[in-house]
């Protein structure tokens, strides 16, 4: 019997469901296994939320709920809700779902703030309210999908890898609960380490790297850490390669940026990155800022709006 | 709601001069608050920041990493990795919404009982005037926001 599934899109760009689209040809054998009951993005048939005080479509009872995206709004939260319901095993797919991913940077700062920056600036006409009509309501932050919900399988990824997505989803049709990677960009990555890093202070990427000739294979290319590029491999679950494992950055001569989330599924990657260049007599006061270390990682009050600090 | 703020106080102690110097303010019977629940760890260097950070965001209203004087760790340069540690602690809180002063590191030799107990009293004073953490449970609950 096949799988039924439903998926909705929450607080994301639907990026991952284009993922499971780019798993190609093995798409096919991908529905072969699982019944989509429900997919906003992909088949004819709306969002299960009511508009108007009228359902639209029911959202219909299946096995795997794939969600994508975090919770943002109260719209997020009622669809989550009903899918957590409906649904037997939940999944967080993409890194939006599971930590927040590159919208929870908005936990910085408060809703307040963000309007207004989005409402009333120079350019804009009109900038005397907020929409509240026909709009859902803004939550108190951006929060990862088990803030709210329990999940029962974590996809981290920005999207997610199509190998990975056919192996899970096959696994799961099978029975099976699909294996992910769970080691460091590091523990994958080719290039030249020596286990030390040359400078006391770390660089912003805006020179390349250096390297001997154009096409000098990765293992012969010095770690980009190493060079004093801020580089997030040590903090972030491997994954992104897919099968063959070279992250997809560092294969393109440009520092890991983290879009797997923590490597360790409750730790911060800001926190570990900034401990580990500082255990290694790194100043990491050279750093102009430290929030984009959490930029696919900032829900689960990670980040939080600044205080306004009370000095005497 | 309790008349007066007790704050709750995690403290990581070294093993060889901090925890020794509470064993004197004991022996000595100095007097200070019984706010700090000390966790006594080998070295401070080996306290790593998501511990602090895990704590105060847990709701304890204050840290303290104890560790001996820069240049008399028992390993060498312990202390000296915590002094570095430290800073990302700071930058870190400041960005989470918690005061930094919430954090503090002091050095405290295994002879010092009497600057043992200072200390614990100074820290314990100063989360006092700081209030509650805003992080706590049951913050909602007994405090109000100021």
């Amino acid at each position: 019997m096949k799988l039924r599934a439903v998926s909705e899109t929450l607080n994301a760009c639907s990026g991952c469901e284009i993922s499971i689209l780019d798993t190609g040809e093995r798409f096919y054998e991908i529905l072969n296994n699982i019944e989509f009951l429900h997919f906003p993005l992909l088949m004819d048939h709306k969002s299960c939320i009511k508009t108007n005080g009228k359902k639209e479509s029911e959202l219909p009872e299946a096995d795997l709920g794939i969600l994508s995206g975090g919770i943002r709004n109260e719209e997020h939260l009622e669809i989550a809700k009903e899918v957590r319901k409906k649904c037997d095993i939940v999944i967080a797919f993409g890194t939006c779902a599971t930590h927040g991913g590159i919208p929870a940077l908005t936990n910085s700062y408060t809703n307040q703030e963000v309007l207004s920056r989005y409402y009333s600036t120079e350019t804009t006409d009109n900038t005397s309210d907020y929409p509240d009509k026909d709009v859902p309501p803004l939550l108190e932050r951006c929060y990862a999908l088990d803030e709210h919900i329990k999940v029962d399988l974590y996809f981290p990824g920005c999207p997610p890898h199509p190998h990975h997505i056919y192996n899970a989803f096959i696994s799961l049709a099978t029975g099976k609960i699909p294996a992910l990677p769970e080691k460091s960009v590091c523990d994958v990555c080719p290039v030249l380490k020596k286990g030390k890093i040359d400078s006391k202070n770390v660089k912003r990427f805006l020179a390349p790297p250096q390297y001997n000739y154009a096409n000098e294979p990765l293992k012969d290319m010095r770690c980009l850490l190493e060079q004093g590029f801020v580089c997030m491999g040590p903090v972030t679950r491997a994954g992104c390669g897919g099968d063959n494992m070279i992250p997809r950055c560092i294969s393109a001569r440009v520092p890991c940026q983290g879009c797997y989330g923590p490597a360790s599924f409750n730790g911060n990657q800001r926190l570990d990155l900034l401990n580990a260049l500082a255990s290694q007599g790194i100043n990491t006061g050279s750093l102009p800022n430290t929030e984009f270390l959490l930029e696919f990682s900032g829900a689960h009050n990670l980040l939080r709006p600044r205080i306004k600090l009370v000095r005497k | 709601m309790p008349d007066k703020f007790e704050p709750k106080i995690i403290g990581f102690l070294c093993n060889w001069c901090a925890y020794a110097g509470g064993d004197v303010a004991g022996v000595i019977r100095a007097q200070y608050p019984p706010n700090m629940r000390p966790i006594r760890v080998m070295c401070s260097g080996m306290v790593h920041p998501d511990l602090v950070v895990e704590a105060l965001k847990m709701g304890a209203d204050g840290v303290i990493i104890m560790g001996c004087h820069i240049g008399q760790c028992h390993y060498q340069d312990g202390n000296s990795k915590a002094m570095a540690r430290v800073e990302v602690v700071r930058v870190v809180l400041e960005d989470m919404g918690i005061e930094p002063e919430r954090f503090a590191i002091v050095w405290v030799s295994s002879a010092e009982g009497k600057r043992f107990a200072k200390v614990i009293t100074d820290f314990t004073d100063q989360i006092k005037t700081l209030g509650p953490n805003p992080l706590r449970k049951d913050f909602e609950l007994n405090f109000k926001r100021v």
